[in-house]
This record gives C-alpha cells, structure tokens and sequence, in this order.
C-alpha cells in the first residue's frame, strides 16, 4: 500500500491508515506488547486504531505523568507496556521518568509524536519542540528518530529491545516526515 | 490513628496485598508495617503512586493491590481518580493517610480539605469511606467488588521511623521475584 500523503490525513480523527503507523503498531504487538498507555495525538490516531484492531489493551489516561506511573506499575508487575504521547507532553512526564522510571531501571518503551519542530504553525509548541530530545538526552533515556516509513518496523524494535531486553527506558520519535500529523509540510 | 497504626491493619487485615506507597510518610509507615516487606516503595515521583498501583492492579487482576497515600501526594495525582472510575478495578484499594499536610517537607498545611471521599462517591463505581479508628478502617477494608478509597483521618502526627529514601534497585528486584514466585491467594 502506497503512503498516504500527510494532507491526505491533517486533523482527522477517522483518516486511513499510513504504512509506518501500521508498521509501528504491527510491531509493537509482535514484540509482545501487552498495554498502550497514552494521551490522545492526532499522528498517534493511526497507531491506536491499528492497535485496538490487533485487541490489545488500550488505556487513554488524563495526563502523560499519569501514562508513566501506569506503565511503571505494569512493568512492576511483569506486563509489557508502552506509553504513546505527544511531545508536548513530555513536559508533564518528566518527573515520572526522572525519579521513578529511570532510577528503578523500568525499561519502558516511549512512542513520542512530535510537535513545535518542522512545520509547526502553533508558536506555542516550538519551545518544547526544541526541548524534547535534549531533556531525553540529560535523563539518559535513548531515543530513535522516525523519518520514514521504510524504517518504521526496524527502529520500533530496537526500542522495544532496548527496553524489554536492556531494560533502559527509551523513546521512538516520530517525525513530522512521516505524517500524518497537523504541521504544514 | 497513627501513620503506622493504618499501614499496620493494612499489612494484618491484607495480608497477601501488594502494596504501593507514596514518598515520605507513606513508604516509612509500610517499610515500618511489612518489615520492609516486598512491596512498591516509592522514594520520590509525587502524583503518581496512585497510577502505579493502577498499573500494579490491572496487570494482576487476581492480586489485592492497596495504594497508601499521603493525602498531599494524591490531590498532586488526583485525576488519576477519573481513570480508577473509568477503569474500576476491584482489586484495588486506595488508603489515604489524612492529615492535612505535607509531612516529607516540614508538614506544611494543605491549602484546603481534599474531600477524596466525596470526590470518589461522586465520579462513580468508587466505594468512599472516612475512618478515624482502626476498628472502621480493617471493616472498610474488608470490602470487595470494586475500588475502595479509604481516608483515614490521622490526629496523631508522628515520623514512622525508616527512612523513605529506599533503594530503587533494591525495590525493583524485590518486588518483581516477589510477583513472579507468589500466587494469588
């Protein structure tokens, strides 16, 4: 199936399905995934419906701190969760991972939309846009930039290994490239 | 009541429960309670124990999971009661240490009654209780079915006495063997 072009998709909650979401999605299940933790996101829509049509547990709490604290008690107790988000809301996160996720060595994988980056019209986004990956980086927490669908199944791997095998919390970053999203590119 | 009177009837009434505490009074009163039992101890990560033990609840449906809360730390995490509603597990019962203040940082007065009974009688499928004694507390405890909010209304402020500074690692590997080698009651 040929990629959706990211206009084809802007800001609808009902858009069809892009290649890379399918591709995440697809491996995230068969990495043994067992609960999708997250917070709403228009690029994220795609992932969570393919999600669901695979059935897998999905729990839409009311912050992103919330979706951390969640998934680490699920990883205490031996499920596989990850936790989609927008970049913007790692801002509300970041405490969860700094002193619970990271110091309890919670190998929890993070899906992370990004926003205020490339084509972004909000100026309210840009600054955390700016942030996002330096505060990953500071917290020790790896992160793998999407770019292309092409590298979708590869880099959501990776994540999830380095998280469930290594048990190091770590991010796949989904760029505006990929579509899917609300920038103007 | 005292702090370490309530994680005490915790601990004797729930005997098989995993628990989840919050930083500061809470982790020093279970530590206290359970003898540094397995439990989940949190040593920082205000506002989301109570996401935690959501995350605990869900993964192991057949497991009793309390949440022991300093009342500070919840009204920090409080919506993550819109999503205990939402959700509604019944093996999950929240015990809030009452006391009006934040103690970790010196017992700074609240700046108003959090009312997390009514709070939770009003959002639905949650089974509020106010106790100021033992003998209500192991009563109200003893109730199955759905989620359980408990507030216990401290009038005795005291220091439990173990540092609620825990080892992250140390709480990691003990709980998890502690879930993967004990079977539901």
């Amino acid at each position: 199936m040929a990629q959706a072009a990211p206009e084809e998709t802007r800001g609808r909650s009902d858009a069809r399905l892009l290649d890379w979401q399918a591709s995440v999605a697809d491996a995230l299940v068969s990495g043994g995934v067992t609960v999708a933790a997250y917070v709403p996101d228009t690029r994220l829509q795609g992932i969570l419906a393919r999600l669901q049509e695979h059935g897998l547990l999905l729990r839409s709490l009311t912050r992103e701190e919330e979706c951390v604290g969640y998934a680490a008690g699920q990883r205490m107790a031996g499920g596989r969760p990850v936790v989609l988000m927008q970049s913007s809301g790692l801002g509300n996160a970041i405490n969860a991972l700094a002193s619970l996720v990271v110091p309890y060595r919670l190998g929890i994988p993070l899906v992370i939309s990004m926003r205020g980056t490339l084509g972004e019209a909000n100026p309210s986004q840009v600054p955390m846009g700016r942030a996002t990956l330096p505060i990953l980086t500071t917290l020790g927490i790896q992160s793998a930039r999407l770019r292309t669908a092409a590298d979708a199944e590869q880099c959501t791997r990776g994540v999830m290994s380095l998280a469930f095998e290594a048990g190091e919390c770590a991010a796949l970053i989904l760029e505006p490239t990929l579509g899917g999203g609300r920038e103007s590119i | 009541m005292k702090a370490s009177e309530v994680a005490r009837a915790v601990v004797e009434t729930l005997p098989e429960a995993l628990c989840v505490s919050s930083l500061g009074t809470a982790t020093s009163a279970l530590r206290l309670a359970s003898a540094d039992g397995p439990h989940f101890y949190y040593g920082a990560a205000m506002g989301s124990a109570l996401a935690g033990a959501l995350g605990v609840a869900e993964a192991l449906p057949d497991r009793a999971v309390v949440a022991l809360l300093g009342d500070g730390e919840l009204l920090m995490g409080a919506s993550t009661l819109w999503s205990v509603s939402a959700i509604r597990p019944g093996n999950l019962t929240v015990v809030v240490l009452s006391d009006g203040a934040y103690s970790i940082t010196g017992g700074q007065p609240l700046s108003s009654s959090p009312r997390f009974v009514e709070v939770g009688n009003a959002l639905g499928g949650i089974a509020g209780h106010r106790v100021d004694n033992v003998s209500d507390l192991i009563h109200a405890l003893s109730e199955v079915g759905r989620p359980v909010l408990i507030e216990a209304e401290l009038d005795e402020h005291e220091w439990p006495g173990p540092s609620p500074f825990v080892d992250p690692a140390k709480v990691r590997i003990e709980f998890t063997a502690h879930v993967s080698t004990s079977a539901a009651p």
